[in-house]
């Protein structure tokens, strides 16, 4: 995680002496005082560790291609100076950026958190928040054809992609849309270019790097500005002070538009951030906002709880048809398709469903463009078919070879003598497992919110980082899993009683 | 009825089955003797097509099995007209007495449910097991089994029925009753075929008795003939076997 240092933190990693012996002076006068305070804290250490998420990252802060392990972007140079400016090393610590706030809360591995970390009323509820030091926009794209899309009011019921918990998502539900959420910057224009989007609401930064290089998709237009500050942890009221005047000093200079020039991110609006003053930092901080669980939420959970029954159901009705006969092509099958099912068992079970997901929705776009619901369940069907195969193969075998002798001595056919003695007999000793296969699929169909669908675990990520808790909507989300799956296992212990008789 | 000519059967490279010829004709009841290993359960097993041979033919009414794998639709006409009593049953694990013998008939011969269940009502009193119709085959005894087993194997309306060591796991007096059943199905005309131990089952049963022995018919005669003297004298240790048993 920590860096070597970038190219462009040497300068603050050779530090001035006179900065080492004040620092020191900071370590012996908090030894002597009661506890530090987090200015101190840094001072002490001598480096300021920043928060950043390096996947997508251009061009906020990414990982130097020609240099792994150190980083670059607008705000690896930004950091780099704030180092400066308060007289330490600044060290990139890589965090997903979905969870930047919360780990910052929790007291995580890193002092601030500076990665395109918009003021919204929800995050000035839960954290402190600098002074801004970019003036965004949010870009509405759309596809090239489709003149439909032609501001905000257009897209109330339509699917519009963003990253979830942002200023574009609040906007978005407050319009009336349905706001798909992301978790990369790249993932919604590709999906808006396959026609599984509306429209993408971005900030300007994001739709610059990532959507207004795709031929096939236009600019609609900006529906709304909005800032970026530094998140200090809550009490931390002297840090962020240090920060605010140390962003003052690199914007008044002139250093902070030329970093922006140099990344290509400057306009003439950036120069309100040089003008930039105390009360308007009060101003755009003065809205809080806290969201409670109410019964809204409970509706939402509820139907994110739908969705994952849905995909885990519809999987599952996949899974067992194709698992079925992939076991009877390898234990009856010609040579050629026993080998064929073997290599599709052993590709599905030892590859991660992560990447199966990504590939079928992503890799094959091109060739096979599937809405998030039907890849969704389709992946997971064939990913799981491959551990049902091995279930019911191992229930077959299981069955004595007299049995399926008697049903030939009769007159059966072949397949006749499957199905009706065989597989049935079968099917009981299979039953655990696939009981279990059921009950693992409820769980991993929380994966399939890589592919923008929100089930429950999505909805409960969601809903956490909006109320500031984990634990209600975890004991929540937890419930209603239990509640889907607890029915499912007592059906299933019924059930082999009951053929337990037979 | 059944023609079998210069049969060969091996596995791997042990020969079981040697240039077997045997004839059983209609109404015919035949005991297949000889010693543990001599290829009795092969060479049952190959008149219904439940085993492949390497060369010979197996001739059935009207259709023939040949060496190799068999043609499906042979193999069925086949298995329709010959009914097969295992020597282990291997009643249907998950299915009542009841839905043993309905089974074949409703999904094979496509008799409906009432008819085939009314059919199969009638052969579990013949066999005596009327009162346990609704027993799965974990709750009977082996002497129960064998019973629904025959009763499922005459539900299809074979003309011949192949038996393998029936009387192995009853009881002496449990023999007899076997005994009397199948004699009651040789009045009614059944062509049947038994591999057995027992020389007094055979003798009782029998109109002709067949002794394998190597993978060879050894001896061929009416019972009474073969097994008071017998002309081979692998046969008469045999016999001397058995009748210590
Ligand atoms: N599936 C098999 N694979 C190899 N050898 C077998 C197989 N089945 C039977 N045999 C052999 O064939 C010979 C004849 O067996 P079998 O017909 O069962 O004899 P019997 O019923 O007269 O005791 C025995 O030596 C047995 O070991
Ligand atoms: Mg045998």
């Amino acid at each position: 995680m920590s860096a070597e240092p970038p190219p462009r933190t040497r300068r603050s990693s050779s530090l001035p002496s006179g900065y080492l012996a004040l620092a020191a002076l900071a370590l012996l006068v908090s030894c002597g005082g009661k506890e530090g305070s987090a200015l101190e804290r840094v001072r002490q250490a001598g480096v300021l560790r920043w928060g950043a998420d390096a996947q997508g990252g251009e061009p906020y802060a990414m990982e130097d291609p020609e240099h792994p392990g150190q980083y670059r972007g607008f705000e690896v140079e930004l950091a780099d100076a704030l180092g400066r400016e308060l007289g330490v090393r600044a060290e990139f610590v890589q965090n997903d950026w979905s969870s930047l706030i919360p780990t910052l809360e929790r007291g995580g591995s890193f002092d601030i958190a500076m990665n395109g970390v918009e003021i919204t009323p929800a995050r000035a509820g839960r954290v402190l928040l600098s002074r801004p030091y970019y003036l965004f926009s949010l870009r509405l794209m759309a596809r090239r054809d489709d003149s439909s899309v032609t501001g905000l009011e257009s897209l109330r019921g339509r699917r519009v992609g963003t990253l979830s918990n942002s200023q574009a998502w609040d906007l978005l539900l407050s319009s009336g849309a349905q706001a798909i959420p992301y978790e990369g910057v790249q993932e919604p224009y590709i999906d808006l270019e396959q026609g599984r989007l509306d429209a993408v609401l971005m900030d300007d930064i994001i739709a610059q790097r990532y959507g207004m290089t795709r031929p096939g998709l236009q600019v609609v237009g900006d529906v709304g500005e909005g800032y970026y500050a530094i998140a200090v942890r809550p009490g931390e009221e002297e840090l962020r002070r240090a920060l605010d005047e140390a962003l003052d000093r690199i914007a008044r200079s002139g250093e902070l538009r030329a970093l922006f020039r140099r990344w290509g991110i400057d306009g003439a609006a950036q120069q309100r951030m040089v003008e930039w003053t105390e009360a308007q930092t009060r101003e755009v901080l003065a809205e809080t906002r806290t969201t409670r669980l109410g019964w809204s939420q409970l509706v939402l959970f509820l139907q994110a709880a739908l969705v994952t029954l849905l995909v885990s159901v519809g999987a599952m009705a996949l899974a067992i048809p194709l698992g079925m006969a992939l076991a009877l092509g390898r234990l009856y099958g010609p040579r050629w398709l026993g080998g064929m099912t073997t290599a599709y068992v052993e590709l599905l079970r030892g590859t991660p469903v992560l990447l199966q997901l990504y590939v079928l929705y992503f890799g094959l776009a091109s060739v096979l463009r599937l809405d998030p619901l039907s890849a969704a369940i389709l992946g997971l069907g064939l990913n799981y078919a491959a551990y049902e195969a091995e279930v019911y193969r191992a229930g077959i075998l299981a069955v004595p070879k007299g049995q399926l002798e008697a049903a030939l001595a009769l007159g059966m056919s072949g397949p006749l003598a499957l199905r009706r003695v065989v597989i049935p007999q079968a099917f009981r000793v299979a039953l655990p497992g696939v009981t279990n296969d059921f009950i693992a699929l409820l769980k991993d169909s929380s994966l399939v919110s890589v592919i923008s669908v929100v089930e429950l675990t999505k909805r409960m990520t969601i809903t956490a980082v909006d109320v500031r808790s984990w634990l209600v909507p975890g004991a929540l989300c937890a419930a209603l899993y239990l509640g889907m799956s607890y029915p499912l296992s007592r059906l299933a212990r019924r059930l082999e009683a009951k053929l337990e008789r037979a | 009825m059944i023609e079998v000519r210069e049969l060969t059967k091996r596995y791997a490279d042990r020969t079981v089955l040697e240039g077997v010829s045997a004839t059983f004709s209609k109404g015919e009841v035949v005991a297949l003797l000889g010693p543990s290993g001599g290829g009795k359960s092969t060479l049952l097993r190959c008149l219904n097509g439940l085993e492949s041979f390497d060369s010979g033919t197996v001739r059935v009414g009207e259709h023939s099995l040949e060496p190799g794998r068999a043609r499906t639709a042979q193999l069925w006409s086949i298995r329709r007209r010959v009914g097969f009593v295992f020597q282990q049953w291997h009643l249907f694990a998950h299915r009542t007495a009841l839905g043993n013998v309905i089974e074949a008939p409703v999904h094979v011969k496509g008799l409906s449910m009432k008819e085939a269940t009314e059919r199969a009502r009638e052969l579990l009193a013949k066999v005596g097991m009327s009162h346990r119709e609704g027993a799965y085959p974990s709750e009977m005894s082996g002497g129960e089994q064998q019973r629904v087993a025959i009763a499922r194997a005459l539900a299809m309306e074979p003309e011949v029925l192949l038996m393998d060591e029936p009387t192995s796991a009853l009881d002496p007096e449990r023999v007899g009753e076997l005994v009397a059943l199948l004699e009651r199905l040789r009045a009614e005309g059944l062509t049947m075929v038994t591999v057995t131990h027992e020389m007094r089952f055979a003798q009782a049963l029998a109109s002709r008795v067949l002794v394998l022995h190597g993978g060879h018919i050894i001896e061929e005669g009416a019972p009474a003939e073969v097994l008071s003297n017998p002309r081979h004298e692998r046969t008469r240790a045999f016999l001397g076997l058995g009748q210590a048993a």
